[in-house]
């Protein structure tokens, strides 16, 4: 069978594994940018909680995410709980970490101007440092982005959902007939979910970025 | 912009964002601080770690399938497996990105460097997993098969690296060096790569780090590792082969990571340390 009979065989199951994946990521990312952008409006003004902030989550971006998986599995079970952990664990990393940069890079005279005409702390945070840090945080999303795409395909083992699920049934009917079909249909369906995802991002970046500090 | 891999994220900053002129060093004395207490701290916590993992597993009644998986042969043999993926691995990566990211920031390669950033947006967006099955579909199972993927994964985020890099370096100062009469040859040996250790450490650590993680995947191709015990403990839904495989391979991480550090910190020019 050649690889267009097969999509067109599979259709249903691809694209049910590519919704899946989309939704899954993007719910996750959603998830984490919350949390991180939140971790880090929380820390960046403190010296000590911002490098413990970046200390945590830069050990946890070394540890494989094969084996994060395992080590979860035992508290979570298989399926979706430890697939949706891994997936925001990884993606706050840099999200906190740009966040934490982004808000330390304002210029404090603008942050001083902003008290001057008489912001309160929040107003400051909203109006003012995190409109600044926001192309910085951005770049961050991109980033757990694309990482997590690779992390869900991996996380299909813990009998997770996407499209991870094709590799792995390739991978498990090496030899069959269609084993090389599902391969690639999987890998090529997250490279494409990942350019779509990347896009809508620049996109968003395009429409949110503050008019004022556009390059 | 977006070619960041994973553990690249792990830089202080990557962000385009212009900053204040007395940040970077603030910055840069802080994260001293941090890298010095984790040199401390890491190898205690990973002996602490590796010395309950021992004491759990030798004083828990196991049944066959887990003297099977677990027996002290098969583990040493995983993990030597392992080290092996991520030294021959990163070796190549180094050995191909480094001189190729020299060689495509000189100007007469200008032309093909944005060819060589798509390729690595490209292979940012393929799924590890995915390159080491389409691998195994055309060069066989093997350790081989594995160590290419591994290589083909991370050659590229530390090719974008390492011309990011050199791009990043002053141009005042390599007019300055031609100024005094270097030949090229001499300003790229005596002004360029000095500036660039700092780089080139960090895509050392990049390499290691991304081939330690791709490199528990390479149980998928046939190629060995701990990634046997991972796979192992989940098709046979014994928690305590599941556990073994995974807390050995975050240790081996973390101390690939600590040792890769203390190379940073080791060997990093000092007269970089204030104007960076």
């Amino acid at each position: 069978m050649n690889f267009w009979d097969y999509v067109s065989s599979r259709q249903d199951q691809l694209v049910s594994d590519t919704f899946q994946h989309a939704s899954a990521v993007f719910q996750c990312m959603v998830v984490a940018v919350v949390l991180g952008v939140g971790i880090g409006a929380l820390t960046y003004r403190s010296d000590r909680a911002g490098r413990i902030a970046t200390l945590a989550t830069g050990t946890v971006l070394t540890i494989p995410s094969y084996a994060l998986l395992g080590l979860l599995i035992p508290v979570l079970g298989l399926g979706v709980p430890p697939t949706v952990t891994a997936l925001v664990l990884y993606a706050l990393l840099p999200i906190v970490r740009n966040s934490v940069v982004g808000l330390r890079g304002v210029d404090p005279a603008l942050v001083d101007a902003a008290r001057g005409i008489g912001m309160t702390g929040a107003a400051r945070l909203l109006r003012v440092e995190l409109p600044i840090a926001w192309p910085t945080i951005l770049t961050g999303i991109r980033v757990s982005t694309q990482m997590s795409m690779g992390i869900l395909a991996i996380a299909a083992y813990a009998s997770g959902p996407g499209l991870g699920n094709e590799i792995f049934s390739g991978i498990a009917g090496l030899g069959s007939a269609n084993a090389l079909n599902e391969v690639v249909a999987g890998t090529v369906g997250i490279v494409l979910l990942a350019f779509v995802f990347d896009a809508a991002l620049v996109l968003l970046g395009r429409l949110t970025v503050s008019a004022g500090i556009r390059a | 912009m977006a070619a960041v891999k994973p553990s690249e994220s792990a830089q202080p900053t990557r962000t385009p964002t212009p900053t204040p002129p007395r940040t970077p060093t603030r910055t840069r004395t802080r994260w001293d601080r941090i890298t010095k207490g984790k040199l401390l701290v890491t190898p205690l916590v990973l002996l602490a770690l590796l010395l309950a993992l021992y004491l759990w597993i030798t004083n828990v009644p196991l049944d066959s399938i887990e003297k099977n998986s677990l027996n002290g042969g098969q583990v040493r043999l995983y993990l030597w497996q392992q080290i092996e993926l991520t030294a021959i691995s990163t070796f190549f990566v180094l050995v191909i990105a480094l001189p190729l990211g020299i060689l495509l920031s000189r100007g007469f390669a200008r032309p093909a460097a944005p060819v060589a950033i798509a390729l690595a947006n490209l292979g940012q967006a393929t799924p590890a997993i995915g390159l080491l099955a389409l691998l195994t579909f055309w060069l066989g199972i093997g350790q081989r098969t594995a160590l290419i993927g591994m290589v083909a994964y991370a050659v590229l985020p530390v090719l974008s690296n390492t011309m990011a890099g050199l791009r990043a370096i002053d141009p005042t100062l390599l007019d300055a060096a031609r100024g005094i009469g270097m030949s090229p040859v001499g300003v790229l040996s005596r002004v360029e790569l000095p500036l660039a250790v700092p780089l080139i450490l960090a895509g050392v650590r990049t390499a290691l780090i991304l081939n330690v993680g791709t490199g528990t995947l390479a149980a998928f191709a046939g190629g060995g590792g701990l990634g046997n015990l991972i796979t192992a403990g989940i098709t046979t839904q014994r928690t305590r082969v599941l556990i073994v495989g995974a807390v050995l391979t975050v240790c081996l991480a973390l101390l690939v990571d600590w040792l890769a550090s203390l190379a940073e910190l080791r060997l990093s020019p000092r007269g970089l340390e204030v104007s960076r």
